[in-house]
């Protein structure tokens, strides 16, 4: 017997914990009664059908909660949703500026999500992109070798296939209009490995009893076929010229696909064989498919169903270990990094500083958030205290205490979303116009992330919503919960400020003082280290100059040609009318690409342990110092007789001379660089060169004449405007040949402030300080709302102060300093955080000191006259109230 | 039949509502009959769990189809914790309302020669 109580007992402690699955109302209004109908069930189970019927009988039970219990959920969520929005429109002011808050913090973080989903997140669009990985040297080049690339294909077991591409600039001529686009070369397999398919004609595949593919042929991505072509079908089979060599149009990619590197965007494919069409200012005698030393393609490859990267990993090292035996001098230290497609992102050559950006910005965007949270919480605090008297009445009428909470949560979650769903839209925009100004200061190849809002962000940023909403929500939903209806219903009308309602609100508003002072002190860390940057001595005169770039190299000319190429433009810019001079550099200072490499003095130091410096090198036409006004010190300028026929020659720079000959003058002595044995014949003063924060660093210049690099960037000294002159720049450079375009004729402000020299700057400060200014605002609201809500519990006690004498000074007075009071203690959390924010900023600083007392100054300086502005306004309308009103409410 | 619009309004059940309501039109009843009389009404074809029942009951109740009811058939007969339900008015014309688009579907399919006319109605 007393086993079957034990079991029924069992039994109904099992019931009881099903029932739990069902929502808080349900239980409260059915539970008792469908727990006495299972308890009946579970009777009459056991007396009649025994075991069979038993376990029946817990199997239905078991699905029935399973199914019933969540649509209960979702019925009672829809019932709280549409409350909610019936509470929200009764109160529009409230709805309107909880809704616009959240907006504002969210259009911060959906922007950064968007930014991080692009840069990190979202796959290639290719059949099953979780299975792709990427394969690349880590040392000597990412980049890998044809035949290296053939040699971990064999990898069969592991890898169902390996691909190659390489990016390459190349000057499109259709029918005349010349245009410079990116082509991807890519090995025939490209887009069967990819699964990308055709949306007209046919794509690049590989032909049995072919090495590879070297027919002219060309593939439009679709994105470029239909803004080139407006999609029109019969470009298939046409013939265009690319780089001057006539290539014919076999297809358009599939519209899904977007490449495979999801921060550029080729305009078309064309296989690897072509490559010599493309091989700018290349000179190898040897073919890239046969010398492995050619580290031309970045590889992806694809995973067989069912390996592990990292039995992809283990076969590949071996593969690569084979490598370093059979070709000990060109592989001797090759090692192999293998990682998922989307960790190698953005491409090798960018190095990983979009990535840092976006963390750090994403680090800054969470702070907005955290004010924006500690706002909504404040407003919703407000409310609740507000509407204390409605919840203490209807719980007096019994409504349950955990239904309230779940409304009064519900609610702020319902703000939330509706916030989110405001920002959206912001930042479809925002980004927009972030992707133009980033396909904008590219210069080499065509920037354009994908910024745009797809499913993933609008799901994350939806989720940080209703978390934000959840966590805004709570705490003055507890605050209810805890306060005693009783005393609330005492306190007739007078609204509660219990010390715990009041302390978390105080609290809330310290928080977001000191959180936006901490925003706008790394604001002006940030604007400060702009400036500085700007102030920096380049070691030439940036102003009046401008800047044209162009790629003869495309054309397949030889040296001479590229040269007389060069000297014609140089010489039709130079006649042009207030031109002074104009000159040729290989890359313009400060650029976002540019050149170094290893010098040594000739003969070398006899230390054995000496090793060669890094220094700046540069390819320059003999007016280039008088262009950019850079000074000589020693010796000569280049002039026309340093030609492909005289000596190599080469001219140093302040540092290098004083490295390698402190105490003699160079000229006259040789170095060693690139191979070349030059003689020095000059010294110029100092400069920046690579980035405007680096230590002084040698620099070695060369004559145009002796190099003839494919491409270089011409500057012209003049006091006209680049509007003015900018079209006739242009022309100079078609009317000596129609197919070599001028591309990124900019000023060399444009140019400094698109580069390495002060672009990261710029980001910074712009973030930073754009951050600062929703923080700022948003702790304003914050701090208006509480000090305004204050001062409406204290109408009455106002009024009395007034009908007995205070003048509305003493008034204004004691509402100021309790806003000065709150902001008082804010700006002192504040200076804390931000110092040692400052601390971690320091390395991204640029000679500012991370504790500058006069941006702290300036910084909570201001912020204390926004404080007390935003306590003035409802002070003032504190003595409006007219005494004899409030008196005779009472 | 007069076209009931209110009682349209909530049409179509689904078969378990309709099950529940039609229990109910003999007499009041709590849930644990509710399952039993439409079990053995159907020989067992429909087998309403006690969580499905309770969901439709408090969905009829806030509808105003069935009320909870106080009087007890005999309190010595009953436990007194259980609840017993009542067919409104309402839930009545709901319950004659389906009924009648379930036979004018029938009939449609009869029309149709779907399925066969009854020898004699």
């Amino acid at each position: 017997m007393s086993g079957t109580r034990r079991a029924r007992s069992w039994a109904e402690r099992a019931i009881r914990a099903l029932l739990r699955a069902f929502p808080f109302d349900f239980r409260a209004d059915h539970g008792r009664a469908l727990e006495q109908t299972l308890r009946a069930q579970y009777r009459e189970a056991t007396e009649r059908g025994g075991i069979r019927a038993l376990f029946r009988l817990w199997a239905e039970l078991l699905g029935d909660v399973v199914t019933t219990a969540p649509r209960e959920h979702l019925a009672i969520l829809k019932q709280d949703t549409a409350y909610a929005l019936r509470a929200l429109r009764r109160a529009p002011v409230f709805a309107a500026s909880a809704v616009l808050t959240l907006a504002l913090g969210m259009s911060a973080t959906t922007g950064m999500l968007a930014i991080v989903n692009a840069v990190m997140w979202r796959p290639l669009t290719v059949a099953r992109p979780d299975e792709i990985i990427s394969i690349s040297n880590r040392t000597g080049g990412n980049w890998v070798s044809y035949r290296d690339l053939q040699d971990y294909r064999a990898a069969t077991r592991v890898l169902a296939d390996a691909i190659g591409f390489a990016p390459r600039a190349a000057s499109l001529n259709v029918d005349g209009a010349v245009e410079r686009i990116t082509i991807d070369l890519v090995t025939d397999n490209y887009f069967s490995m990819l699964g990308v398919g055709a949306a007209a004609g046919r794509v690049i595949q590989p032909e049995p009893g072919r090495p590879w593919i070297d027919d002219r042929v060309l593939v439009l991505a679709h994105s470029y076929w239909r803004s080139r072509f407006g999609s029109d079908p019969r470009v298939i089979g046409r013939t265009v010229r690319l780089n001057g060599t006539p290539f014919t149009v076999i297809g358009v990619a599939s519209s899904r696909f977007r490449g495979t590197e999801p921060l550029l965007r080729a305009a078309a494919y064309a296989p690897a064989g072509t490559f010599d069409v493309f091989n700018a200012g290349y000179e190898s005698t040897r073919s890239p498919f046969e010398d492995r030393t050619q580290r031309l393609f970045q590889v992806l490859a694809r995973l067989n169903p069912g390996i592990a990267i990292a039995e992809a990993r283990a076969e590949l090292d071996v593969k690569a270990a084979t490598l370093a035996r059979d070709f000990p001098v060109t592989h001797k230290d090759v090692s192999l990094r293998i990682l998922p497609e989307t960790h190698t992102r953005p491409t090798p050559e960018l190095g990983p500083f979009l990535w840092r950006a976006a963390s750090a910005f994403a680090g800054l965007a969470a702070l907005v958030l955290l004010i924006t949270s500690a706002n909504l919480a404040n407003l919703l605090m407000a409310r609740a205290a507000g509407r204390s008297r409605e919840v203490a009445l209807r719980s007096a009428l019994g409504a349950r205490r955990g239904r309230i909470v779940r409304q009064l949560v519900n609610e702020s979650v319902v703000v939330a979303v509706l916030g989110g769903l405001v920002a959206i839209p912001i930042v479809v925009l925002a980004m927009q116009r972030l992707r133009a100004f980033v396909a904008g200061a590219s210069a080499a190849f065509t920037l354009d992330p994908d910024f745009s809002v797809d499913a993933n962000v609008v799901v994350v940023a939806l989720g940080i919503a209703v978390s934000a909403g959840v966590v805004a929500g709570v705490a003055p939903a507890l605050w209810v919960l805890r306060s005693d209806v009783a005393d609330i219903l005492r306190s007739a009308g007078r609204g509660v400020t219990t010390h715990i309602g009041g302390a978390v609100r105080s609290t809330l508003v310290v928080v977001q003082v000191a959180l936006s002072l901490t925003l706008l002190v790394s604001g002006g860390l940030f604007v400060r280290s702009l400036e500085r940057a700007r102030a920096i001595d380049l070691g030439f005169d940036r102003n009046g100059l401008l800047l044209a770039s162009a790629w003869p190299g495309l054309q397949r000319y030889d040296a001479a040609q590229r040269l007389a190429f060069y000297d014609r433009v140089r010489t039709r810019i130079a006649a042009m009318p207030g031109i002074e001079t104009a000159a040729w550099i290989q890359f313009p200072p400060l650029g976002i690409t540019g050149d170094t490499g290893a010098v040594a003095p000739d003969p070398r130091p006899s230390d054995p342990n000496w090793r060669p410096p890094i220094a700046s090198k540069a390819v320059v036409s003999p007016e280039y110092f008088a262009t950019a006004h850079i000074r000589i010190v020693d010796g000569r300028a280049f002039n026309d007789r340093d030609g492909v026929a005289s000596a190599p020659v080469a001219i140093v720079n302040e540092t290098l001379a004083r490295m390698f000959w402190p105490d003699r003058s160079p000229v006259g002595r040789y170095l060693i660089a690139d191979d070349a044995r030059l003689e020095i014949v000059g010294v110029v003063q100092n400069g920046k060169y690579q980035n405007v924060a680096e230590a002084p660093l040698g620099a070695v210049f060369r004559p145009l004449a002796q190099i003839a690099p494919g491409f270089a960037s011409i500057a012209v000294r003049t006091a006209r405007s680049l509007a003015d002159v900018g079209p006739d720049i242009r022309h100079a450079f078609t009317t000596v040949d129609p197919d070599v375009a001028a591309y990124d004729v900019r000023s060399m402000e444009t140019h400094l402030d698109n580069g390495s020299a002060f672009f990261p700057f710029r980001l910074a400060a712009f973030m930073t300080s754009l951050f600062g200014g929703m923080g700022l605002l948003l702790a304003s609201i914050g701090l208006y709302g509480m000090v305004a809500y204050h001062v409406g519990q204290r109408a009455k006690e106002f009024g009395v102060r007034m009908a007995l004498g205070a003048g509305a000074a003493d008034i204004i007075r004691g509402v100021l300093s309790q806003g000065g009071r709150f902001a008082a203690v804010g700006i002192g959390v504040g200076l804390v955080l931000s110092a040692g924010l400052a601390q971690l900023l320091q390395g991204l600083l640029l000679g500012v000191n991370p504790f500058d007392p006069v941006i702290y100054i300036v910084v909570a300086g201001f912020l204390t006259c926004v404080c007390l502005l935003a306590s003035f306004i409802p002070a003032r309308r504190a003595t409006a109230v007219d005494p004899l009103v409030t008196l005779r409410a009472e | 039949m007069a076209h009931d619009a209110r009682a349209q309004a909530f049409l179509p059940l689904t078969p378990p509502t309709l099950h529940t309501l039609v229990a109910l039109a003999d007499g009041d009843k709590h849930g644990y009959a509710i399952i039993k009389e439409v079990a053995r009404r159907t020989e067992g074809a429909v087998r309403l769990s006690a969580g499905t029942l309770y969901a439709i009951i408090r969905r009829a109740e806030a509808d105003g189809l069935i009320v909870e009811t106080d009087e007890r058939p005999d309190i010595a007969l009953d436990d007194e914790r259980r609840r017993y339900y009542r067919l409104t008015p309402l839930g009545r014309r709901v319950a004659a309302a389906e009924i009648g688009r379930l036979e004018s579907i029938v009939e449609m399919a009869r029309a149709k020669k779907l399925v066969p006319r009854p020898k004699s109605v």
